[in-house]
């Protein structure tokens, strides 16, 4: 299991990362906005990808949206882990097809919690 | 400040009023020369009194920008160690986000370096404890008796030396948090500049308002809606904001109405 996780922040990338691995997730590549992150993406052997929203240059849902309209990268689960908490944006991220929405500032076991209901339903889906 | 500022346009409107009487009488025996020096007197009074406002305001500001930058390197150098002048207000949130960040990170570095720590001590607890249940039941042999006597003068010592380390790391961390400080202190002193400059503005605005009713200037509103995609940050005053949800429940009440 490849983690991409996408933050500005190396900080945030920095503490998103330490939560992964006490989740036992070890193998983690960072990048620091939807620009850099998507030629890492299209690299392939990326499994699940967790981003901010806010972002320079392209922003998490622009990523988002990216990867649900790349037909090789649609199937890939993407958790959302930002600051916005407005309503509407909330949605926005829901249509895009995001399958995990966590507002800063989180906890651990929010986190874990959200990470572990997706892999329920990738299995249940099989 | 506001009677110096506002003092040249009521002299000015007051000229336009004793010249409109003046104007009048002039017509009233026919005398357009004198009329049309009137009217000439008045176009100049009303370029100067607006270039004396503009000017009085653009010094105000400038003014303001000035202070602030020599407000910052006394605080620069008030602090003796920091030898970067911070010389504007973004060099300071700069400093802000770089203070922060290092913050951070040396908290961290510390957690990263405390947690083998903590569980290199518990996994040697709990392997002890098992022997010392035996122990306690009487389930030893001779041999793993003097066995564990010398892991547990091992295990002190370990415990002692692990505590000292969590004990420095903590500390280490504890001291990291006078980041707050320091940021608190440079984000007053922004706050204070941006207040300053809002103020001065607002009266720039109202004199460009009254410029406008004089001269009969209009202007279109411009509509201006933030985009989402671009992100808002994080809220601040969410708690009077309908549009904006407080927590992660809130988040997935929604998103489980929306069948999640």
């Amino acid at each position: 299991m490849k983690i991409l996780i996408v933050d500005d922040f190396s900080t945030m990338r920095r503490i998103i990362k330490n939560l992964l691995r006490d989740l036992g997730f070890t193998n983690t590549v960072e990048a620091d906005d939807g620009t850099t992150a998507l030629p890492i993406l299209q690299a392939g052997s990326i499994d699940f990808l967790v981003t901010d929203w806010n972002m320079p240059g392209m922003t998490g849902i622009e990523l988002l949206r990216a990867v649900r309209a790349d037909d090789k990268l649609k199937t890939i689960p993407v958790l959302m882990v930002t600051a916005e908490a407005k309503r509407d944006q909330i949605i926005a991220a829901a249509q895009a097809g995001v399958n995990g929405y966590v507002v800063k500032p989180f906890t651990a076991v929010a986190l874990k919690e959200k990470i572990e209901k997706i892999f329920e339903r990738i299995d249940a889906a099989k | 400040m506001s009677n110096e500022l506002g003092s040249g346009l009521v002299e000015f409107e007051s000229l336009v009023k004793d010249g409109a009487i003046e104007l009048q009488k002039h017509i009233e025996v026919g005398d357009f020369g004198g009329a049309i020096k009137i009217i000439q007197e008045l176009s100049e009074a009303r370029h100067n009194s607006f270039y004396n406002e503009v000017g009085f305001l653009t010094r105000s500001l400038h003014d303001a920008i000035r202070d602030f930058q020599v407000d910052s390197m006394d605080l620069v150098s008030g602090e003796g160690e920091a030898t970067t002048k911070i010389t504007d207000a973004s060099d300071r949130l700069n400093y802000v986000i770089e203070t922060t960040s290092a913050a951070a990170n040396k908290t961290m570095d510390m957690v990263d370096s405390s947690v083998p720590v903590a569980s290199e001590l518990q996994v040697r607890a709990k392997e002890l404890r098992k022997d010392w249940g035996r122990l306690i039941q009487r389930d030893l042999t001779p041999q793993e008796f003097r066995n564990l006597y010398k892991r547990i003068d091992v295990f002190l010592a370990y415990a002692d030396e692990s505590a000292t380390t969590l004990h420095s790391n903590l500390n280490t961390i504890l001291l990291e948090q006078g980041y707050q400080d320091l940021t608190g202190q440079v984000i007053a002193r922004v706050n204070d500049l941006i207040r300053d400059v809002e103020e001065k503005l607002v009266h720039l605005v109202a004199v460009a308002g009254r410029v406008d009713s004089i001269s009969g200037i209009e202007h279109q509103e411009k509509e201006s809606g933030h985009d989402d995609t671009r992100g808002h940050g994080p809220a601040i005053n969410k708690q009077n904001n309908p549009e904006v949800l407080n927590s992660q429940d809130e988040v997935d009440d929604l998103l489980s109405s929306l069948g999640f």
